[in-house]
């Protein structure tokens, strides 16, 4: 590769982009007029697109001259910064996937707020932009400094993001995603720092071989957990989600569903079980206690919700249950099938907020008692829901199965009642979403407003389609998952026994 | 056999048509209708050739030693021909690829399903013709023929489980097929949810199939078994033989085998509506009827006797799992042909027919006869498929009405499908003369059944005699709500006068039928819901008879090869021949009684019924109200289920809102109150706090150097 720093020109295109944004904006305020200033916030969208766009085609070369086979770490990029903490990226398996689904994600969600974002429409796209660098930051760091940074720097534009293009309740919303993610990372800083004076490095490569005593682990394991247990998030830290969805603009809450929420499951994997085994172990069956309680808890709440996005939210909460009960299954098995899990609910969860979104542009309402019949006026659109309906349940076929299909069956190697538990989670998420459906979809039209409501236009099906197309590829060739995440999972699971 | 490209035809072709639907808008409804119908007519004609190709290939094997193919060859020695598609799931040792398996069970499965499919394609021509949405109708019919399809020849327990919930879906998308209406779409959820109870344990299952065996594909698993190859499951150092492993499930140890038995079960309990879980079947009548005949009758709710069957090696070798097939086979033999007898809507007698029919089936599977229970499994298709699409000919003739009540003496109106309908009666309750081979389909499959059972009780088989004996009764029951069904229905007086009255409710769906052109007048149905009617009725008369040989009488052994194993021990299709006569006689006498008795309380007495119905005796409310199923569910789980969701979401704002975020904040801005407060801006305040402070500090200053030292 000639040493070429692809994955930095991947991680920084977004935000040197949105630079470029900023500085052409204040070079010409003041010379529009209001209604050039329209088009104006029609041209920051479109820079966003296509910076978003060509961050996407970055990955994706980047990917082309990753190697699926090797386990380690690959196109590494290492620099001094700062004494022995250095600027280390780098991706393996398990980052590389996760990269492309936010590199994918970001365009979409631009586009998809073509229409629904009239205000402060610059400064939104700078948001995004700079909100994409932080999270292919974090998923691309080799250095646990420079991931906290990143980690904790993206909460920053979320929160913008969500205070201020969100919905009624934004400032609670926003403040309640805020506290309760500061405060997990309060406790991983001090692991942090901890971890950099007892192994004299903060070289990621470096701490996952260090072996920390039993007793340290522990602590450290718990300072970890606080803060990816809130943004997987887990029960009974996971008050946060349905607020924040709810809130968000629709492209918001599809970057939390899609993006934000993988960075708990990512940091279980990249840190708590390679540098802290022996804590994992003695954690597991606590952390098995919470799936299971988060599968079952989380879908009876989504039943009983009348508010689609916050249905669609619990049903994430429970998603990302089987997530949890993958990982610490400890087998190849279930840590695959996890990420998989990651991956399709990042598919899966963006395109049902997609899906609100829609019929949200038209109504402005997300009461589920509003709508009834849409299959009536909207044919296309009650075909695409029930595809993502079916994918969300785990319909066989779709990517949703074999995450959970397979999250249960190493999960079931590790503790039969876990897979059990979760296993009740398959038939809750069918009652949820055939209750939802059925509302929204089924039905006579009750509701006079919906009798010249129009089917979905171009914008919204280029948004929605490709996930589809996504959600079965993934369901029906799973493998093409397997084959890049298999090494990065054996060598975590190698370096849990060894290391 | 068939070429390849044969099998690949059959089973992938109704698959690719059925995505026709979604685009029914730009090509029309009659191009999507045409090639489905075409497609699966097709498939339907392969597959029967198929199966008559390899009963013949059999015959061809043991007259002339090596004449027959290979590929027969290979099904019969040991049970399958594989074809593998594309790999589909590879994580560590966990493989599942996408395959087509063609072994004697999916043989006959594969005419069963194509077969009736076909014709249940044609006849909806017809029944579907004035239905703005027949394409979509179409397209899901073939979608769920390539379900069913795709779970018969699976290799592996994956694909087996992506065939059984996507004929699920199909059941679901087609029983709320009239989506505007609340009682389809209740209906469909209810059978999607109860399914999905018995696919919590069906994945509980698989799961434990990969945990004991460390994988999920067939032909390892079950050679396994019958091989009693040493196993060991793992995260379990103790390696055992795979009869005798034990595992460790919710902290209990069991038997490994009867475990994977009994998990295996409740998923076919969900998806063949046994007791217990049987409680969608009776309301996915609410789909059109082509979809009961369908669905609900010949193919997906025979899926669990399928799987039982399949997996005849792992019921072979446990005791409590094979037990707990036959029991709540026989009880839900008994059970639902005691509601049978009181239901008053035509299809609902149906439907609870098949519930106790497919009851018949999973307990003959469970004493050992899995021969006769996909005996009759494959006659059943027939007479069931054929008695709901002659209820659909009747409903479709009398403008939508469902209740029978409101029926009677449509015999002269339809003589056709009366005749069609007695037919099937016939063959459902299994008319035939014992010694001979004369009877109607039924006669041979449910007699091989019964015969098993008591030959299995003899042997003390577990729960061998009672399956006899509900057998027994629930034949007598069958008899008499199979002609109570065909006297209010066909004899009698014509209740028109009464129909009248509330047609417009009856009719009410959106099946826009036009109603002036027939005046109200009962009518024959048209000739292309005729024809499927008369093939099956042909299978419903000859199929027992063409194909008792095969199955059960003397050639199974070869005519079923690998596909289903007994253990040493069993005899049971083998002592059947040594029961007393009496047991040969039995059902016979049974079903005249239940014919006698239908006859004196329907034909010549006609308001007996009625009599019954209005003197509301305990067990008339109890079999009318199907023994209060609906309402004990509706009672503890749904209402449970709720209440518990409603208790958590508060939970969620109350107590975890409420001690976390929320908590935090007001404690916040209660201690930055108190804190202001202390603001007062008076300077003896200000004073007294610092000269306080100082001497404490002081104090504490002083101690620490030694205080009065």
């Amino acid at each position: 590769m000639g040493g070429f720093p692809i994955i930095s020109a991947v991680v920084f295109l977004p935000l040197i982009g949105a630079l470029i944004i900023m500085g052409v904006r204040s070079a010409t305020a003041g010379s529009f007029s209001s209604e050039e200033a329209g088009k104006d916030s029609r041209a920051a969208l479109l820079a966003g697109l296509i910076i978003s766009s060509a961050t996407f085609v970055a990955s994706v070369a980047a990917f082309l001259t990753f190697d699926s086979n090797a386990a380690g770490y690959q196109l590494v990029e290492q620099y001094a910064w700062y004494g022995e903490i250095t600027y280390k990226v780098g991706v393996d398996g398990l980052s590389m996937p996760l990269i492309l689904l936010t590199t994918f994600l970001t365009p979409i969600c631009l586009l998809a707020s073509w229409n629904s974002i009239h205000t402060r429409v610059t400064e939104y796209v700078v948001a995004f932009l700079v909100l994409e660098t932080f999270m292919l930051g974090v998923f691309a760091a080799l250095d646990i400094v420079l991931f906290y940074i990143f980690f904790e720097a993206g909460l920053i534009p979320m929160f913008l993001i969500i205070g201020i293009w969100g919905g009624k309740e934004k400032i609670y919303a926003a403040f309640k995603f805020f506290l309760y993610t500061l405060l997990g990372s309060l406790l991983m800083l001090v692991a942090v720092v901890y971890m950099f004076q007892a192994a004299g490095s903060s070289d990621i490569e470096v701490l996952e071989k260090f072996a920390f005593p039993p007793h340290v682990q522990t602590w450290l394991w718990l300072a970890f957990a606080a803060s990816f247990a809130v943004k997987l998030p887990m029960w009974p830290v996971h008050t946060w989600l349905p607020d924040a969805h709810v809130q968000a603009p629709t492209a918001g809450s599809v970057i939390l569903a899609g993006v934000l929420l993988k960075m708990g499951g990512y940091g279980f994997l990249r840190f708590s079980l390679p540098m802290f085994p022996d804590a994992s172990h003695l954690f597991q069956p606590a952390m098995f206690a919470l799936a299971v309680i988060a599968i079952v808890y989380t879908s009876l709440v989504a039943w009983r919700q009348t508010d689609m996005k916050k249905l669609i939210a619990y049903s994430s909460v429970a998603h990302m249950g089987f997530v949890t009960l993958g990982i610490f299954s400890f087998n190849e098995v279930g840590v695959q099938g996890a990420i998989f899990q990651m991956l399709s609910h990042g598919l899966i969860a963006s395109a049902l907020f997609l899906i609100v979104g829609v019929v949200y542009d038209r109504m402005h309402t997300r009461e589920i008692a509003a709508y009834g019949g849409l299959v009536k006026r909207m044919p296309v659109y009650a075909t695409l829901f029930m595809l993502f309906t079916m994918a969300n349940v785990g319909l066989p076929g779709t990517s949703g199965f074999v995450g959970e299909i397979l999250t249960m069956v190493g999960g079931f190697q590790a503790a039969t009642w876990a897979a059990a538990g979760a296993a009740l989670g398959v038939i809750f998420s069918a009652v949820y979403m055939l209750t939802l459906y059925r509302r929204t979809v089924f039905g006579e039209i009750t509701n006079p407003k919906l009798n010249d409501i129009s089917d979905m236009n171009v914008i919204e099906l280029v948004c929605i389609v490709p996930l589809a197309l996504l959600t079965i590829l993934f369901g029906v060739a799973p493998n093409l998952i397997f084959n890049i995440t298999e090494g990065a999972a054996n060598r975590i699971l190698s370096l849990m026994v060894g290391g | 056999m068939l070429p390849d490209i044969f099998i690949l035809f059959i089973v992938l072709a109704p698959g690719i048509v059925a995505l026709t639907g979604l685009v029914h808008k730009q090509i029309g409804d009659l191009p999507v209708m045409f090639l489905t119908t075409g497609v699966v007519l097709t498939a339907g004609a392969l597959s029967l050739f198929q199966l008559f190709a390899y009963a013949a290939g059999i015959v061809g094997a043991e007259g002339h030693g090596e004449a027959a193919g290979h590929a027969v060859e290979a099904v019969a020695a040991n049970g399958a021909h594989v074809i593998t598609l594309l790999p589909w799931i590879d994580v560590g040792n966990f493989h599942a690829n996408w395959a087509i398996r063609i072994d004697a069970l999916s043989i006959v499965m594969m005419a069963v399903i194509t077969g009736v499919s076909g014709l249940v394609h044609l006849y909806s021509w017809g029944y579907m013709s004035e239905d703005p949405h027949r394409s979509r109708f179409f397209a899901y019919l073939s979608l769920f023929t390539f379900a069913m399809l795709s779970l018969v020849v699976a290799d592996n327990f994956i694909q087996l489980f992506f065939g059984w919930e996507g004929v699920g879906l199909a059941s679901y998308l087609l029983i709320g097929f009239w989506y505007t209406k609340k009682a389809p779409n209740d209906a469909s959820i209810k059978a999607f949810v109860t399914n999905r109870v018995g696919d919590f344990g069906l994945a509980l299952g698989i799961m434990a199939v990969f945990f004991v065996f460390g994988s999920v594909e067939f032909e390892p698993v079950l050679s396994a078994i019958r091989e009693n190859a040493v196993v060991t499951p793992m995260a379990f150092a103790e390696a055992a033989p795979a009869q005798e492993a034990v595992i460790e499930f919710l902290g209990q140890r069991v038997y490994a085998l009867e475990l994977i038995g009994v998990l295996l079960f409740i998923g076919a309990m969900g998806k063949s509506a046994q007791f217990f879980l049987h409680v969608w079947l009776p309301d996915a009548m609410e789909g059109p009827t082509p979809v009961s005949a369908l669905i609900h009758a010949a193919t997906m709710v025979t899926a669990g006797v399928y799987l039982v069957c399949l997996m005849s090696p792992l019921y072979e070798h446990t005791l409590y799992a094979a037990g707990m097939v036959t029991i709540v086979g026989a009880v839900t033999a008994l059970y639902a042909a005691t509601v049978g007898m009181a239901q008053n809507d035509i299809k609902r007698v149906i439907a609870y027919s098949t519930c106790s029919q497919l009851g018949y089936m999973f307990f003959a599977a469970g004493i050992g006869a899995y021969e006769a229970a996909m005996f009759h499994l494959f006659t059943h298709a027939f007479f069931k498929a054929l008695l709901f699409l002659g209820a659909g000919s009747v409903i479709h003739g009398m403008h939508h009405e469902q209740d029978m009540r409101k029926m009677g003496g449509l015999a002269k109106f339809m003589p056709l499908t009366y005749a069609a309908m007695l037919i099937g009666t016939i063959a459902i309750i299994g008319l035939g003369i014992p010694h001979t081979l004369i009877g109607f389909s039924g006669f041979f499959s449910k007699d091989a059944i019964l015969e098993s059972a008591f030959a299995a009780g003899e042997h003390h088989v577990m729960f061998g005699q009672v399956a006899f004996w509900f057998g027994i009764v629930a034949a007598l029951l069958t008899s008499f709500y199979s002609w109570r069904l065909i006297y209010m229905t066909f004899h009698g007086p014509q209740a028109s006068a009464e129909h009248h009255d509330d047609h417009g409710l009856a009719a009410a769906d959106d099946h826009g039928h036009k109603h002036d052109d027939h005046a109200h007048v009962p009518h024959e149905s048209p000739a292309i819901m005729l024809v499927p009617l008369a093939l099956l009725s042909l299978g419903a008369v000859f199929a027992g008879f063409y194909f008792h040989d095969w199955f059960v009488g003397g050639k199974e052994s070869a005519f079923w090869g690998g596909a289903i194993y007994s253990a040493a021990e069993n005899h049971v299709l083998h002592d059947r021949h040594n029961v007393p006569e009496w047991v040969l006689w039995a059902p016979l006498a049974v079903t005249l009684a239940g014919f006698v008795i239908a006859t004196m309380t329907y034909f010549f007495n006609r308001g007996f019924g009625k009599r019954i119905a209005d003197s509301g005796g305990p067990l008339h409310t109890l079999f009318s109200n199907k023994w209060y199923f609906d309402e004990l569910y509706n009672a503890t789980l749904i209402k449970g289920s709720a209440v518990l969701g409603n208790l958590f979401w508060k939970a969620d704002k109350k107590i975890i809102d409420g001690v976390g975020p929320d908590g935090v904040s007001s404690l916040t801005r209660w201690g930055a109150r108190r804190i202001s407060a202390m603001h007062t801006g008076y300077l003896y305040h200000y004073a007294f706090v610092i000269i306080g402070a100082a001497l404490v500090f002081g104090a504490v200053m002083w101690l620490r150097a030694g205080g009065v030292n």
